[in-house]
């Protein structure tokens, strides 16, 4: 099981480059923020050869099958996405500040994946399908671009609290002006959301082919129907109304919350077709 | 005279509402907060589950609110109705507009146009207006989009833009929701979904439709060869198969083994692997030999059902247990024989040898149970199914348009200075994404500018 003790050391390095980028921004040294930048690219290449081992694994095992078909891997999958997705947008905005609002949402994410089942179980027959690998990582991107989203709007709102204030001073000072924030809780929804729906139109294509009905308002399916609509709303008074700033950052937050659900609560809380993603 | 005014106004009204965007914002809440509901009320359930659940009163009240199948209620489906006809009078309103502004362009840099665009820079050369045109129209081709040259007198305007396809993004969204609902309507019209439990070596022609309220024709009759159940060394299960005959005009026209995730489909109606069980009670698989070896036959015991054997007496097998006294499968028989009390005796599957020790003429060796299988099959027509793709395809590419294609504009105006020298203006916007379009700007102001000196 070489590939649990990456993810571990995986945990372990989003840990510390979540430490190191919290600490930047209260000591106020970009060399602790660049230090957990390389940290971040040691744990994208850790975890992405664990991700590939543990495909192996399952090889070896007569088993073969992608890692993202229960809990355990959807975690570790969904943090590893996050962490890719964090650490393009960080190149792109060349700004550090990020690292201590998202990073964070990976490591806690590797951590609930510790305690859950991480042995490689064979697929059940419901799940043995190529549309599974569409259906799944389509689904992780947009989930991880909505996390980014929103820890931005979260950022986004310490921000225009301290802006109000006209105080410029403190950790809040060195991140991004509010215009920079609220640009980016709005691109990585439209990153998200494309890849939301193709998420919800591969998983009706397979439920289509698997039960005959691509529609069923099963929980999950609806779920994700309800995140769908909050982005759309973001969406729309956006575009079309101009709610820009804080306002933006509730609906992205309460859409992150929604995403939570759907990819988390409905498996432990709820009950339907989607069960076994909950074990 | 105040009839004809007000007529005119109501309708305007009703029109204003179905077209805001208010509208749609509120829409979008509702079914959202609405949709959370049926997800916390577990949906179809029998009435006994809701009533452990919840009060009488809560009950009745939920049941008058159909909020045990909320999804296919009136209220829910109002609401759809709501949110299509919002969508499609908002694209009937706004669409032809958009259409007349891409197809008639701004393309001339008037002094309004001038002070909205932030992105504008400012230079004079000397030399001849139409000479600078055609240079300026060569590099914005070089490096942008062929302008579009309007003279207009004293003034030469260039007008370029690229990416025009990202202002139909939102309507070609718009549009593939509603095909969408229409694909599911249809389906929902023309098809028909139901499920059939088919035994072993039996075949049906028709399925039961709408809860068993109906019994559906196939057109053709489909038999269940056999099914089996594959599992991992775990035990976990691996695989249900079903091997599947269509029989169309008395004749085999089809034949495939199915397994979830790998449907049988003959005119258009499909069918899945859903579920499987046994078809009946399981029976006893007995051999019987005489003393020296030599096999009489096979019997098949159901429980308690008695087996004659000429020359003999009658049998039945009358209990079976998992783990006899430590031996594994075991069958308990009863043997009766003409004039005689009827015995009774245990047989060992593991253990054929030990019928031997019995004074009587037969032995009988336990062979295991065999029972016969039934598949749950899931039978669905949809003809719609394929609309809603296309309307799933739709969606994919106008979201595309609309997110990652940008509509941008660039202008140049040239004019006569009072110094006699040509003024020249270059400006740009657009439509979304503007921080990347700055740096493209940029760009192309050094490049417009360096052209001809």
């Amino acid at each position: 099981m070489s590939n649990v003790i990456l993810f571990n050391l995986t945990t372990f390095l989003f840990g510390v480059a979540s430490a190191l980028y919290l600490g930047a921004l209260y000591a106020k040294n970009e060399n602790i923020a660049v230090a957990g930048t390389w940290v971040c690219v040691l744990a994208a290449v850790v975890s992405t050869a664990a991700l590939g081992m543990r495909w192996y694994e399952s090889y070896q095992m007569g088993i073969g099958r992608i890692p993202v078909t229960n809990l355990y891997e959807s975690l570790v999958f969904f943090a590893w996405s996050v962490n890719l997705f964090y650490l393009v947008v960080e190149r792109k905005y060349r700004n550090r500040t990020f690292g201590a609002f998202v990073m964070p949402i990976a490591f806690f994410t590797m951590v609930f994946a510790v305690y859950n089942d991480s042995s490689i179980q064979p697929l059940v027959p419901a799940l043995q399908s190529y549309w599974l690998h569409a259906h799944v990582i389509t689904c992780f991107v947009g989930y991880a671009a909505f996390a980014v989203s929103a820890g931005v709007a979260l950022m986004y709102l310490l921000k225009a609290r301290q802006e109000e204030a006209k105080i410029s001073k403190g950790v809040v000072g060195l991140l991004p002006p509010t215009k920079t924030l609220d640009d980016l809780v709005y691109r990585a929804i439209i990153w998200g959301f494309p890849f939301l729906t193709v998420g919800i139109i591969t998983g009706a294509a397979w439920a289509n082919y698997a039960w005959g009905t691509y529609w069923s308002w099963d929980p999950k399916e609806t779920w994700s129907l309800i995140v769908w609509l909050v982005y759309a709303l973001f969406l729309h008074a956006r575009v079309t109304r101009g709610w820009h700033g804080r306002r933006a950052a509730i609906i992205s937050i309460v859409g992150f919350l929604a995403t939570i659900m759907c990819y988390l609560g409905v498996n432990l809380v709820l009950s339907g077709l989607h069960s076994y993603g909950g074990s | 005279m105040a009839d004809e005014k007000r007529a005119p106004s109501l309708i305007d009204r009703i029109w204003d509402f179905f077209i805001s965007v208010k509208l749609a914002i509120v829409t979008l809440i509702v079914l959202a907060a609405t949709s959370i509901l049926g997800t916390i009320i577990e949906q179809n359930q029998p009435p006994e589950k809701y009533h452990q659940i919840y009060e009488d009163w809560a009950f009745v009240l939920m049941d008058r609110l159909n909020l045990f199948d909320m999804y296919h209620s009136k209220w829910f489906l109002f609401l759809l109705v709501l949110f299509t006809v919002n969508l499609s009078c908002c694209t009937i309103d706004r669409f032809p507009r958009m259409l007349k502004v891409v197809r008639n362009p701004r393309t001339k840099l008037d002094g309004s146009l001038e002070k909205s665009l932030s992105l504008a820079d400012r230079w004079k050369r000397k030399g001849t207006l139409s000479e600078w045109a055609g240079k300026y129209a060569a590099a914005l081709s070089a490096s942008f989009a062929k302008p579009k040259v309007t003279e207009d007198g004293s003034e030469v305007h260039l007008y370029a833009e690229t990416g025009v396809a990202s202002r139909f993004g939102v309507y070609v969204t718009h549009l593939s929701i509603i095909i969408i609902f229409i694909g599911a309507i249809v389906g929902n019209v023309f098809g028909f979904k139901g499920n059939v439990n088919v035994p072993e070596g039996e075949a049906v022609t028709q399925v039961p439709v709408r809860g068993g309220t109906r019994m559906q024709d196939l057109g053709f009759t489909v038999r269940c060869n056999s099914f089996s159940l594959e599992t991992y060394p775990s035990g976990q299960p691996k695989a249900y198969k079903s091997d599947l005959s269509v029989i169309d005009g008395g004749r085999e026209v089809l034949r495939k083994t199915i397994v979830v995730n790998d449907p049988l489909q003959y005119k258009g109606i499909w069918f899945y692997q859903a579920s499987y069980g046994q078809a009946g009670g399981a029976t006893a698989q007995v051999a019987v030999a005489r003393k020296d070896g030599t096999p009489v036959r096979m019997l098949a015991l159901a429980a308690n059902e008695p087996v004659p054997i000429d020359g003999y007496g009658v049998v039945r097998g009358v209990n079976y247990e998992q783990n006899f006294q430590g031996s594994g499968p075991a069958l308990q028989v009863v043997v009766e024989k003409p004039g005689q009390p009827s015995s009774s005796f245990w047989i060992v599957q593991g253990r054929p040898d030990l019928d031997r020790q019995r004074a009587d003429s037969l032995v009988f060796s336990f062979r295991g149970l065999s029972s016969r299988m039934f598949t749950g099959l899931q039978v669905a027509k949809d003809p719609g199914v394929n609309i809603v793709w296309l309307g799933c395809a739709l969606m994919v590419i106008g979201l595309i348009m609309a997110f990652f294609l940008s509509h941008q504009r660039v202008w140049v105006r040239l004019a006569r200075g009072t110094d006699g020298r040509v003024e020249v203006v270059l400006a740009g916007s657009a439509s979304r994404n503007r921080i990347a379009f700055e740096k493209r700007f940029e760009k192309l102001q050094t490049g417009v500018k360096a052209a001809g000196q």
